[in-house]
């Protein structure tokens, strides 16, 4: 019975659903509660970089850009066109999704390595157009005073006012959560056991009659919408855009959330965003050295532990199993 | 006007055959491992400051800083190989390798960034301000000596692919590892050898870039980043291609400097390479490893 309980999903979406809404009530300084939001965007660039990385095995190193492209068409459209928040978020998040599409026309061509670095080479043009188009995003001076989500006003509610970080990070987690739940469905459907066959093996998959290209432009798409939807939040949660925060090494620290956490699972990408954002925050106090944990990390879990922390999470279980002696369960993983 | 171009080209020559020298590092290591070393900018980068303290020691002997640079480079190759590619080469994953490396690159740029901090060196080696000038056209001694040397570097490299008994084994095991293996070579010792002749070059061409870029503990990533387009628009594993690539790439950024915007670098050359990409996609390599299927 308990174990019914412990195994089903949405017994699982709902403790985190409560975690989601006891984190600012147990976190109330500003500092920590910045952390909790930053931590929320990280968990859904994370899982929109899994999706097209973990289950369709596409390496996309381009998914700076896709963040970049969502923070900054959003913005424009706020404050150049003065279009509402969430219309420019929705071109935000539909423009992102257009520039992945148009990145899958190489990955439709081209395999492993030779994706990798094309979708670099897309990042690197992505900043420095941002860089460099100075009439439109003002260069390496930003863009500032970008106003945060205007309130939602549902009738029969009080009015929800994002201008505080409790609420922010309720929007972002919400939609992080909501985003999860929906890829989730996703990568259980025959859609994900379509991908994950073009993953293990594209040729075999073909033979079997699967469109691979056709699948490929669907993840790539769905994988940077989901990007530029981060990019919009982050837009409005800091305020100001610079390129920097867009440069080829964000894409780096999104692969590295991803490999830490697990690749080929949603929950991976989630708990190793979550650890990367944190452990830094954690080891400020050994200053510039944090950031070199962070490599040794990726290095390390995959030299010793390619699963990320879900398997190693995984391996302990069943040895903590096998000392219970539940022969059974064990024999079946 | 014609001696700008004449100059530009020239600027362009001695960039490109430094960046010749990164992205032959990267083809001889795609060549027989059929992998992507993303420490390799960091080797470049920790040439260039090697170089630039041993210069600095033996008080003004530039040599004696490239030899140092070479020899760290060789050193860090082996490391790199012995460390992250050869413990992974049984998993026969392609990506698990390029993600440790992108681990090994970050964890070495911010060791680099903690000792010798973020603000830009100034490294002017005693080539730097001794002029040549034919009519109009400027030439550092710096220069010359940038193109004798990644002449004679890529000469050596060529004669020994072609020449030796070891690069012929190179060979080899670059076209099928399993027959080269069969014949009495040992791949894992010829792989290593790549790592090291690779990564020797890498250092040599960080110390010659020493002068030329902006020298910080990331000063790899923007010639990595160059080296990887070059690499893709020569032809992966393909020698001449990446000379030709690395000498278009130079020229595209002198002139793009003189005649239109600097801060456009990149993008021509990136989008070069997707064009490449798009019209030539998997073509230069599908016919080596079409076995794989």
């Amino acid at each position: 019975m308990v174990s019914a309980i412990l195994s089903s999903r949405r017994f699982w979406l709902i403790m985190a659903a409560i975690v989601i809404g006891l984190l600012p009530m147990i976190f109330s300084d500003s500092y920590w509660r910045t952390n909790l939001i930053v931590c929320a965007i990280n968990v859904l660039l994370a899982v929109g970089l899994d999706f097209v990385l973990g289950y369709a095995g596409q390496l996309n190193l381009g998914q700076s850009a896709f963040y970049g492209i969502g923070a900054y068409v959003s913005t424009l459209m706020i404050m150049k066109l003065g279009m509402p928040f969430w219309l420019a978020f929705a071109c935000g998040v539909l423009v992102a999704g257009l520039a992945g599409m148009l990145l899958s026309i190489f990955a439709v061509r081209l395999r492993g390595h030779y994706l990798a670095i094309a979708s670099l080479g897309f990042a690197v043009i992505t900043y420095q157009i941002l860089l460099n188009w100075i009439s439109l995003t003002q260069g390496p001076l930003g863009i500032y005073a970008i106003p945060p989500p205007p309130p939602l006003r549902i009738p029969g509610l009080p009015v929800i006012e994002f201008n505080n970080l409790a609420n922010l990070f309720y929007l972002t987690a919400g939609f992080a959560l909501l985003t999860y739940i929906l890829l989730d469905q996703l990568v259980r459907s025959p859609i994900g056991e379509t991908l994950t066959a073009i993953r293990e093996d594209e040729i075999s998959a073909a033979s079997l009659g699967i469109n691979c290209q056709k699948w490929k432009v669907l993840a790539f798409a769905i994988s940077s919408a989901v990007a530029g939807a981060g990019g919009c939040f982050y837009a409005g949660f800091v305020g100001t855009l610079v390129p920097d925060a867009f440069f080829i090494t964000e894409s780096f620290t999104i692969l590295a959330m991803v490999i830490v956490g697990g690749m080929g699972t949603l929950i991976g990408p989630v708990l190793g965003a979550i650890l990367l954002t944190v452990l830094p925050e954690l080891l400020r106090g050994i200053g510039d050295l944090r950031l070199i944990v962070y490599g040794v990390l990726v290095t390390l879990v995959v030299l010793f532990m390619p699963g990320g922390i879900v398997q190693a999470g995984q391996r302990i279980a069943a040895r903590l199993r096998q000392r219970a002696g539940a022969g059974d369960t064990v024999s079946r993983t | 006007m014609l001696t700008v171009i004449l100059q530009q080209g020239i600027n362009g020559v001695v960039v490109g055959s430094l960046y010749v020298l990164v992205a032959l590092g990267l083809t001889l290591i795609y060549g027989v491992l059929v992998q992507i070393n993303f420490a390799h900018a960091d080797i470049v980068t920790l040439g260039a400051f090697t170089a630039y303290f041993v210069t600095h020691l033996f008080s003004g002997n530039y040599f004696a800083g490239i030899a140092a640079a070479l020899i760290v480079g060789a050193i860090l190759g082996w490391l790199v190989n012995a460390v992250i590619f050869a413990p992974l080469r049984e998993r026969a994953n392609e990506l698990l390798p390029l993600i440790a490396t992108i681990g090994v690159s970050i964890t070495l740029q911010n060791v680099m960034l903690v000792l010798l901090g973020p603000i830009p060196y100034a490294f002017d080696t005693p080539y730097s301000n001794n002029v040549i000038r034919f009519g109009g056209i400027f030439l550092t001694m710096q220069s010359v000596l940038i193109i004798m040397m990644s002449t004679i570097a890529i000469g050596l490299l060529y004669a020994f692919m072609k020449f030796t008994i070891l690069g012929k084994a190179l060979r080899a095991v670059s076209q099928d590892r399993e027959t080269a293996a069969l014949m009495g070579i040992n791949p894992n010792q010829l792989i290593m050898l790549a790592f090291v002749i690779a990564s020797a070059l890498a250092g040599m061409s960080g110390a010659m870039l020493g002068p030329v870029l902006v020298l910080t503990p990331f000063a790899g990533t923007t010639v990595i980043v160059k080296a990887f387009a070059i690499v893709i628009i020569g032809g992966f594993g393909n020698v001449e291609g990446t000379i030709i690539a690395g000498l278009i790439v130079g020229l595209i950024e002198s002139y793009t400097t003189q005649f239109l915007d600097p801060g456009l670098i990149d993008i021509v050359v990136f989008a070069l390479l997707l064009l490449m990409l798009a019209v030539r996609p998997t073509g230069l390599i599908a016919e080596k490893r079409e076995e794989n299927v």
